[in-house]
């Protein structure tokens, strides 16, 4: 009976308070909206490619593999081979998409004759989307074309490349993440704090204008994650290279210039995460409240964060979505790539963002319902 | 005629002109007060004025409206009608030159506990924009006045009940408030921190200040105010000199202004 009264009650407490329940609805909501929003960004176009394919031996398959390549929106160019190792230096450096190899005699052997051992062979990149998709698309025609024989995938990308690439992927997204819990662990509890602890409004008596106290919260809050951000930051970047079995060298390969624009990506980056997590914690009754709200937001941007695994080419639209124009141009950066203009408008686009939120919880201190609502 | 001249002679340092806030009811509040009505009015039509060097009582009931009054004045609430005037700048029109002129001090105001009472002294003076000099000379004064120079370095969290409330009161008048208004200065305090609240008062008096409080506490009212107004649900019932509501006996005056206006139901 008592234990029932205590169920009793704390089921009462959940859902006589509709913050709480909009909290715990509202992880699902968001991860169906986005989830439903990527699914159909991935499957509404899919990607198209112009092949360039070095072909050594001749086979009817060629024709069967071009057929299906333009059904899918896609153009082959045939390529003869003059030299086996410039091929395959040229499918290595992303000059060609594949380099195909059919044994001499194979139409004979699939048309039953011999000799039985006929081999196919495909060199590409898998690192490279153009590779990755012909040898999808030429395995699956091989796969079909009537006798077994044996389909041999050569790959020429290093294990060094291959941990480079996991890299370049990978490490965006854990920036934004350490980024987002280093801000989390000094903003949260600096504002929902004090307004619970009755220690804002005591600053709110003051003639302070209420956007000196917005901007006096955001700026060194914004400084300090940035430290706990970089720190974090180093911490992974040069421990990742070990990780992934690569030779610290490779960060050699980047100019100034792209450390450079990594570096205002985050910069920018860091206040406008504080600056969010400042307004969702203004906006809340509690610390409780604030930590709630926080990873619902949190959710929020690391699925932003993971969009490029799913959208391998992102347009220069990103530049105006705040999180992802931070990942996909860092990513873009570490692929060797030098986007200027687009680092430098998602600088002003998070800057800009920055500043709306800024004036939104200047508007939420001035408000009396948010500061001394019951 | 002799109050009127005198009132005359007086300087006006507070004018509230009919006053008034409503607030809406959440479904919660209506569930609780068992009404219909989606919005109460808190302060309706409220007027009064208190005068340079005095002590100005507003006395009620909980739910009167005090508070609510108070945080108009205080700007951190906008009243739905009327305004009121302190030392001479709307609440409306110039909140921030209002709240220069005020030291507000409320129990729901709170000073951070990891921060020492010299640290937040000159925290509180940078954000009333004292000059550096000033603030240093007045810190001295204050902390010397009320026994606080011996804690300057010691941790807000760390003090004792009554000397946290000496330096809470000491960072309301950081920066020599025209004005100082105080909502239920000993609510929910023990005796000796009580004390000393009241004596702060007595002292803010003493240096010539003008203070505004609320309180239901007749006692506080008896000893300290020399104007007061006494409000119900909103409005003024009576106002003026101590002596003329109190008539000799503040509490029996009180009831019977209390049984006037709401009927014999307490």
């Amino acid at each position: 009976m008592k234990l029932l009264a205590l169920m009793k009650k704390e089921f009462h407490r959940f859902f006589h308070d509709p913050r709480l329940i909009v909290t715990m609805l509202l992880p699902g909501i968001v991860i169906f909206l986005l989830y439903t929003i990527m699914g159909e960004m991935i499957h509404a176009e899919p990607e198209t490619y112009d092949y360039k394919v070095y072909l050594q031996g001749e086979s009817f398959v060629t024709s069967l593999i071009g057929v299906a390549a333009e059904e899918s929106g896609n153009t082959v160019e045939w390529l003869s081979v003059e030299d086996m190792d410039a091929a395959k230096k040229a499918v290595e450096d992303g000059e060609a998409s594949a380099l195909l190899i059919f044994s001499d005699g194979f139409d004979n052997f699939l048309e039953g004759g011999s000799p039985a051992d006929s081999v196919v062979s495909i060199v590409y990149d898998p690192l490279e989307d153009a590779g990755t998709s012909f040898y999808a698309l030429s395995d699956a025609i091989l796969q079909q074309v009537g006798r077994r024989f044996e389909i041999h995938a050569e790959s020429v990308a290093t294990e060094a490349n291959i941990g480079r690439e996991v890299m370049q992927q990978i490490l965006p997204f854990i920036i934004v993440c350490f980024v987002f819990s280093a801000c989390m662990s000094v903003t949260l509890e600096s504002v929902a704090g004090e307004k619970e602890r009755g220690t804002l409004s005591t600053i709110l008596v003051t003639s302070a204008k209420r956007s000196d106290i917005a901007l006096g919260k955001i700026l060194p809050l914004s400084c300090i994650s940035m430290l706990g951000a970089i720190s974090s930051f180093l911490g992974v970047a040069l421990s990742m290279p070990k990780l992934m079995g690569i030779s610290m060298g490779f960060l050699g390969k980047y100019s100034i210039g792209s450390y450079l624009l990594v570096f205002l990506l985050i910069i920018s980056f860091v206040p406008l995460i504080v600056a969010l997590i400042s307004t969702v914690s203004t906006a809340a009754r509690s610390v409780k409240e604030a930590s709630a709200y926080t990873s619902v937001l949190m959710i929020f941007v690391m699925v932003i964060s993971l969009v490029t695994a799913f959208l391998p080419a992102i347009g220069n639209w990103a530049v105006a979505i705040p999180v992802l124009n931070a990942v996909v141009f860092i990513q873009e950066i570490l692929a060797g790539g030098l986007p200027v203009w687009q680092a430098l408008v998602s600088v002003g686009a998070n800057l800009l963002y920055t500043a709306a939120l800024v004036y939104l919880m200047t508007r939420m201190l001035s408000s009396e319902k948010i500061m001394f609502g019951k | 005629m002799d109050d009127m001249v005198d009132d005359m002679v007086k300087e006006e340092i507070v004018r509230a002109t009919d006053l008034k806030k409503t607030f809406t009811l959440s479904r919660k509040q209506q569930k609780i007060e068992r009404t219909g009505e989606t919005r109460r009015v808190a302060v309706n039509g409220l007027s009064f004025s208190a005068y340079r060097g005095e002590i100005y009582g507003l006395l009620g009931p909980n739910g009167a409206g005090k508070t609510t009054t108070l945080r108009m004045l205080a700007t951190l609430i906008k009243p739905d009608g009327g305004d009121a005037v302190i030392n001479g700048y709307s609440v409306l029109k110039e909140p921030r030159k209002v709240r220069d002129s005020i030291g507000f001090m409320t129990s729901e105001l709170k000073l951070e506990g990891f921060f020492t009472p010299d640290y937040l002294f000159d925290f509180f003076g940078a954000m009333h924009g004292v000059e550096k000099d000033v603030l240093s000379a007045r810190k001295r004064m204050l902390f010397s006045k009320f026994g606080i120079d011996k804690f300057a370095e010691v941790s807000v969290k760390d003090l004792s009940t009554g000397m946290l409330q000496k330096v809470s009161l000491v960072i309301s008048i950081v920066h020599d408030p025209a004005v100082v208004i105080f909502d239920e200065p000993t609510n929910g305090l023990d005796v000796l921190t009580a004390k000393v609240v009241t004596d702060f008062l007595a002292e803010l008096k003493a240096m010539g200040k003008s203070i505004l409080l609320s309180t239901h506490i007749f006692s506080l009212v008896e000893k300290l105010c020399d104007r007061v107004g006494i409000i119900f649900d909103g409005k003024m019932a009576a106002e003026g000199p101590l002596e003329e509501i109190a008539k000799g006996d503040l509490e029996k005056s009180f009831f019977e202004l209390y049984r006037g206006v709401k009927g014999d139901v307490i």
